[in-house]
């Protein structure tokens, strides 16, 4: 049932009626589903690589629902959050949605806003995983980079010329040109313009201006 | 007819008349018999003054002899009543001696007619004739008989007992008394004397016996009169005291009345009969009564009724009258039964109060009790509404969502029959569940009337954590129950009690806002109070307390120290629980924040006193 790569929808709600009315319908939604009376409960089985979302009740006690939202946020996992209450607030549901929540649902909730909030938390967690995925292998190609290769991508990124880099590098032009073949072979890009979106998503380019 | 004839003759009328008198009261009066003793007493001194003037007047020895021995019987009857008179009016006398009396007398009589001529003489040998006030009078001679010696013992020993009689009744402070009985028979027994000097021939008198008993008998008339005399003045100030009564009855509403149960009459004054609205000639009886009793109170006032008849105890009773106008009044009826001597009520006297304004007023109190009561519920709901949302929305949602999950597997195709019962079943105790919701909230805001119900007071605790569950847990608030198990009912309306709950955890938990998440602790406890005639419930906070200064005033209305509170909940709990007899108070804890306590006492039905039915009776 865990298998990673399938989503999963896990429903936390303290009201044993709700949990099992909304798990019935994500199931026949065709949704696999996995539902917990308690944070805790879900806590203790949660596995960071599963990838789906959380529909998750907003008041239960002990540990409420914005409680785990923080607590998920501590423990770096980004797996999106449907609220779903019984009776919400504004203040509530703002500290909800800044939190990251993808929805904010109010009991009684229609199938197909539910159903569309979970489909849209599920997307937005492929996103999140593939730019995740992408992000760690641009970091793997920075890594390959020589600490003069990395400077040269610097200056790229920032727009200078081959022999202006030359010349603030206190180097020759031809020198410039070797270290930049061997930085777009590394990155695996075919033009400035892809390296520089690349690095842009690791932060790189802003610094040097 | 010569002056003694005429004077002896006066004497036995006089106490003729005496005796006929108070034999006639006595009649009336059988349960006092010292006024047959009296009469007794008076005709033998008549008799006595009888026989002297037939001996005076006697010329024959054999009619003198006859005479003598039977003028005995009337001085045995008089000396008898005599004594007892003194015995059972002046309650003084030695008893020895009245019987050593009784038995000397009654030996004197026996012994009187056993001897031939009489205890007096062994023989009269002449009539001795001589002028005596210008009349001719008779005297016996003859030999004395010795045996009279006990006639004069006799009457020796009544001189003690009424010497020592009168001392006992002078010690007792009865002076009067005393010195007239007293006096009377000292005076009497000394002119007794004359008989002997007579019989011996010493003196030159007719015999005068009869004034000295008349004498005694004017003594004791004379006291008996005076109990006459004061009977009177007695009739003349009951009949001051009863117009006093009637004055004081009728500025205070009161309508006296009595019931003759066997002959089921009843007699009331006339204040009374305006009060149920009886005209002053109409004949009553305790039908006509029933009839005037307001329908819903009719059983009320028979089953009090029937009770003081039965146990004998006091008749009490609050009731309304429906008079023929329609309007009502509210009476407070009291009174107690009389039995005969078979043991059978025969009669039942009692007042009837007007206490309508009174009922008016604690009716009209109560209505605004309730009033406030109720303004202070509809006040909670607003501060509530998350709770009821919450309360409401979650078994709709779920319903909602199971309805929409099984229109999904329908279009799936797939048809699973037992997943859909299932989802069925679950649609209809949700659906139930919501209705209860409603229905509490019904309850809530009903302004209907206040009930008086045995009630669980646990019960009453969980129902409220079930009503405010959710804002307990919006506020971060978690409770500790402390209930103590086979608590006795107490006697309310449950959706009171509640509201003193609400208010009293809701309190609490705005007492905790300022708290660290894990202080936020409130405890419910129900025990049994001091004394275990009561239930006590408690609700502690642990937040900053109250100020000593500010204890009492926090349950005066408008008080309040929060910045949206109206300042009533505290009060309207207070004047809440006072209709139920119970107590609510406030007190800081040894560490830190308050607890509130109230109490209220046990249910009749397990205590087994009498339920004060009109408490609360008003409209919620």
């Amino acid at each position: 049932m865990t298998n990673p790569l399938d989503p999963m929808v896990f429903v936390v709600d303290d009201y044993a009626p709700g949990r099992k009315s909304i798990s019935r319908l994500l199931h026949a939604a065709g949704f696999v589903v996995a539902a917990f009376a308690s944070a805790q409960e879900f806590l203790a089985q949660y596995d960071p690589a599963a990838c789906g979302c959380l529909v998750l009740d907003l008041a239960m006690p002990d540990v409420s629902g914005l409680e785990l939202q923080s607590i998920l946020a501590d423990k770096g996992s980004f797996l999106p959050i449907v609220f779903l209450t019984a009776h919400g607030d504004v203040s509530t549901s703002v500290q909800a949605m800044k939190h990251g929540a993808v929805d904010f649902l109010t009991k009684p909730v229609n199938d197909e806003d539910l159903l569309s909030a979970v489909r849209v938390a599920i997307e937005k967690d492929r996103v999140l995983r593939r730019e995740q995925t992408e992000l760690f292998e641009i970091r793997a190609r920075l890594a390959t980079l020589t600490p003069r290769e990395r400077e040269v991508l610097e200056y790229v990124v920032a727009g200078r010329l081959n022999k202006q880099i030359a010349s603030d590098l206190g180097t020759v032009e031809q020198t410039v040109k070797v270290h930049r073949a061997h930085v777009m072979q590394k990155m695996k890009v075919q033009s400035v313009a892809e390296l520089v979106r690349l690095t842009q998503r690791c932060g790189i380019g802003e610094s040097v201006q | 007819m010569s002056w003694v004839t005429a004077v002896w003759s006066m004497n036995a009328a006089a106490c003729l008349t005496l005796a006929g008198f108070y034999f006639a009261v006595w009649c009336k009066q059988r349960q006092r018999p010292m006024y047959l003793l009296f009469s007794c007493s008076a005709i033998a001194a008549a008799a006595i003054s009888a026989f002297e003037l037939w001996m005076l007047n006697s010329r024959t020895v054999d009619e003198y002899e006859s005479l003598i021995r039977w003028i005995h019987v009337p001085t045995w009857v008089l000396t008898l009543s005599f004594v007892a008179f003194v015995r059972l009016y002046l309650h003084a006398g030695r008893v020895w001696l009245a019987w050593s009396i009784y038995g000397l007398r009654t030996l004197v009589l026996i012994l009187n007619f056993i001897f031939p001529v009489s205890i007096n003489f062994t023989a009269i040998t002449d009539i001795r004739q001589f002028s005596w006030g210008g009349q001719m009078v008779s005297v016996p001679v003859g030999a004395s008989n010795p045996w009279g010696l006990l006639s004069t013992i006799s009457l020796f020993l009544l001189l003690i007992f009424s010497v020592d009689a009168a001392i006992a009744v002078w010690r007792r402070g009865d002076r009067r008394r005393a010195v007239l009985v007293g006096g009377s028979m000292i005076f009497g027994a000394i002119l007794a004397w004359h008989v002997p000097l007579v019989i011996w021939g010493v003196i030159d008198v007719p015999f005068f016996l009869g004034f000295t008993y008349t004498a005694i008998v004017a003594a004791m008339g004379y006291e008996l009169s005076n109990d006459l005399a004061r009977a009177a003045v007695l009739v003349r100030e009951l009949e001051i005291s009863e117009k006093r009564l009637n004055l004081a009855a009728n500025s205070a509403n009161v309508g006296m009345w009595e019931w003759d149960i066997a002959r089921d009459e009843i007699w009331i004054t006339d204040k009374g009969r305006a009060m149920f609205g009886f005209n002053s000639s109409e004949k009553l009886d305790f039908d006509r009564f029933r009839s005037r009793v307001h329908p819903e109170d009719r059983a009320l006032v028979l089953q009090a009724v029937e009770n003081s008849l039965q146990t004998g105890a006091e008749y009490r009773s609050e009731y309304r009258v429906l008079l023929p106008d329609g309007q009502v009044r509210w009476i407070d009826g009291r009174g107690h039964v009389e039995f005969d001597g078979a043991g059978q009520p025969a009669r039942m006297r009692g007042a009837s109060l007007d206490i309508t304004r009174r009922k008016q007023a604690e009716l009209e109190a109560a209505r605004q009790r309730n009033e406030m009561a109720h303004l202070s519920r509809v006040t909670t709901v607003g501060e509530l509404s998350g709770s009821l949302a919450h309360e409401l929305n979650r078994p709709l949602g779920a319903i909602l969502s199971n309805a929409q999950a099984a229109q999904r597997m329908l279009a799936n195709g797939g048809v699973d029959v037992a997943e859909f019962r299932e989802i069925l079943s679950d649609i209809i105790s949700e659906n139930k569940h919501a209705a209860e919701v409603i229905r509490r909230l019904r309850l809530w805001l009903q302004k209907g009337e206040v009930q008086q119900q045995p009630l669980p007071i646990n019960k009453v605790v969980r129902d409220v954590l079930k009503l405010i569950r959710t804002d307990l847990i919006s506020q971060n608030v978690s409770v500790d129950t402390e209930l103590a198990r086979n608590l006795p009912t107490v006697t309310g309306d449950p959706v009171q009690l509640q509201q003193v709950l609400v208010n009293l955890v809701v309190n609490a938990c705005d007492a905790m806002t300022d708290c660290g998440a894990r202080e936020r602790r409130l405890r419910i406890r129900t025990g049994l109070a001091n004394g275990s005639d009561a239930v006590i419930v408690s609700v502690t906070d642990r937040g900053g307390g109250i100020q000593e200064n500010e204890m009492e005033q926090i349950f005066e209305p408008f008080f309040t120290t929060k910045a949206k509170g109206m300042g009533l909940g505290l009060s309207v709990c207070r004047s809440i629980i006072t209709a139920h007899h119970g107590k609510l108070w406030a007190t800081n804890n040894a560490d830190r924040g308050a607890t509130f306590h109230f109490t209220l006492p046990i249910a009749v039905s397990d205590k087994g006193a009498v339920p004060d039915q009109k408490l609360l009776s008003g409209i919620r």
